[in-house]
């Protein structure tokens, strides 16, 4: 059974100049361990998708099951937990007037997570995982770098022992060194915990380095999804050929691959 | 060889609380009439305010201390009176920006605007002469639609179609220099690739020397014929684009190299995000252009 399963999922958003079908009967799954890379670029409908996935928007038809139960909108905090966001921008997702330990804590207080009186002690654990000082927990998030800070962001999501993790654009913000190793951490703790992955990202070279599998979408519509390896080697929809097209590339192996693939039509 | 861009020993300071904060170390950059160049490197290196200081708007920043020589087209820019300065702005030289839509104007129409720009070089130039001429440049970037782009605010246009009206309007006063700031960054990966073409054939045809500033290695790659590799305030490799890219020399350079993400699957090697070998002397490529 896929821990997440999405079926034919619609969202319509009303405005004044008529309705906008930010997501139209949209069906995919992800099975437990997995990473899905949830492609496209703005107003595909990929954010809308990750804010229906974790509860902040409604649909307005369609059914998300997570693992084999239908999820509600109104969540109880078991689901609130085990569905956890990182979110792009590390800078304004951490909260500059609490102490970094305040901000990864906040989640075992909400959700009741671990005796009282243990919780420091996780929230280090959790600091450590992503490769910082457990002390570290003192400090306000201001003089953290980047990679830090989106360190943090990930221990916060992982303090709450979750099962899946919903990541906007993890890296997008960060150089490209930091982002490698970022990545890189992704990857391992994935493994190490069995964490399933819904991975939302415009950057293709990135998708090909973490994810199993790609979901590309295009004004609202899933387009193609297939296996990782299967969409760089063979792509089906012109939409996604388009986008390995525009990839910008730094040897001559990248070069030749993205040539091929966009110029097959 | 006379360039048309000839900065030596340039160093910033800014003075703080603490004392002055090192920010430049003595950079040595050059560009020739038509030819352009890229100055890659990560956020915090030094690229951003290396293009303020050419554009001569640090040196008016109070805590900001400016040293070295900047020469463009013969004159020295530090030197200048800062009325001087600012004449070459938007004539001489001109810049973009990373989001085409905040650095419009949202009050005045594409229109109002590109007669703004004009009248620096011809202040007596009549509105219809303007729209006519910014028409001419509006097609060069492919627009196909000039005149309802003249009338419409920014707001109206979609982020693409900003940054080719940003593009235009910079090139509109034939400056000499063109100096673009992480152009497109904030677009769609398929708009920036089709802008950043559009831009390259508009200054190839135009003979427009650009200083490429960026981090992204393949988008740079892409547009440029030469390439500074710029780190923590020191240039640490110079050489043709192809030269660079298929035999880095620098260890910082192999290093942001490595940790690019490669759409063949490559995998992620592990890079360090601080090592001392990035201080290593600058790495120069001579000759073996592509």
């Amino acid at each position: 059974m896929s821990l997440l399963s999405v079926e034919s999922l619609s969202k319509t958003f009303q405005t004044p100049s008529g309705p906008v079908h930010a997501l139209r009967d949209v069906s995919l799954s992800v099975e437990r361990g997995e990473c899905l890379a949830v492609v496209g670029e703005s107003g595909s409908g990929k954010t809308t998708l990750a804010n229906m996935i974790l509860g902040i928007l409604a649909a307005t038809s369609g059914t998300i099951r997570f693992d084999g139960r239908e999820l509600p909108v109104r969540r109880g905090p078991e689901h609130r937990r085990a569905i956890q966001l990182v979110q792009q921008n590390p800078l304004s997702s951490l909260n500059p007037k609490r102490s970094i330990g305040a901000s990864v804590r906040l989640g075992l207080d909400t959700y009741g997570i671990g005796a009282r009186s243990e919780r420091w002690a996780r929230v280090e654990a959790a600091l450590e995982e992503v490769g910082l000082p457990g002390e570290m927990r003192r400090r306000g998030p201001s003089g953290l770098s980047g990679g830090q800070r989106q360190r943090v962001g990930i221990a916060r999501a992982l303090a709450c022992d979750p099962e899946l993790l919903v990541l906007d654009e993890p890296t997008s913000a960060l150089d490209v060194l930091v982002q490698a190793r970022v990545l890189r951490l992704l990857n391992e703790l994935r493994a190490e915990k069995r964490l399933t992955y819904v991975f939302i990202t415009h950057d293709l070279a990135v998708v090909r380095n973490v994810a199993d599998r790609v979901a590309v979408f295009k004004s609202g519509e899933l387009v193609e999804t297939g296996e990782t390896a299967r969409i760089f080697t063979a792509p089906e929809h012109p939409y996604t050929r388009s986008l390995i097209g525009a990839v910008p590339v730094v040897d001559e192996d990248e070069l030749q691959l993205r040539n091929t693939l966009a110029g097959e039509q | 060889m006379s360039a048309l861009l000839d900065i030596r020993d340039l160093r910033l300071g800014f003075k703080g609380l603490r004392g002055i904060t090192e920010v430049l170390h003595g950079i040595d950059l050059a560009i020739a009439a038509g030819e352009r160049v890229a100055l890659v490197g990560e956020s915090g290196s030094g690229k951003s305010v290396t293009a303020r200081i050419i554009l001569g708007l640090l040196q008016e920043a109070r805590a900001a201390r400016v040293s070295g020589a900047v020469e463009f087209d013969g004159r020295d820019i530090s030197t200048m009176p800062a009325r001087q300065r600012a004449k070459l702005r938007g004539t001489e030289m001109s810049m973009i920006f990373q989001d085409p839509t905040s650095s419009l104007n949202p009050t005045f129409t594409i229109g109002r605007q590109f007669a703004e720009v004009m009248r620096r070089r011809q202040p007596e130039m009549s509105r219809e002469a303007c729209d006519r001429r910014a028409s001419e440049m509006l097609a060069e970037v492919s627009i196909p639609d000039p005149a309802r782009v003249l009338s419409a605010y920014p707001f109206q246009l979609s982020g693409g179609m900003n940054q080719r009206v940003m593009i235009a309007m910079a090139l509109v006063n034939h400056p000499k220099l063109l100096l673009a700031d992480e152009p497109g960054t904030a677009l769609d990966v398929s708009v920036q690739a089709l802008t950043l073409r559009l831009m390259h054939d508009l200054v190839e045809r135009h003979g427009t020397a650009v200083l490429f500033i960026s981090h992204n290695l393949g988008v740079v790659r892409e547009f440029a014929d030469r390439v500074y590799v710029i780190y923590r305030g020191r240039i640490v490799e110079e050489g043709p684009t192809r030269a660079l890219f298929d035999n880095p020399g620098h260890a910082y350079t192999r290093a942001l190299m490595s940790a690019v993400p490669r759409i063949t699957g490559a995998g992620l090697p592990e890079v360090p995000e601080v090592s001392d070998d990035f201080l290593a002397p600058m790495v120069r490529h001579t000759g073996g252009a592509a």
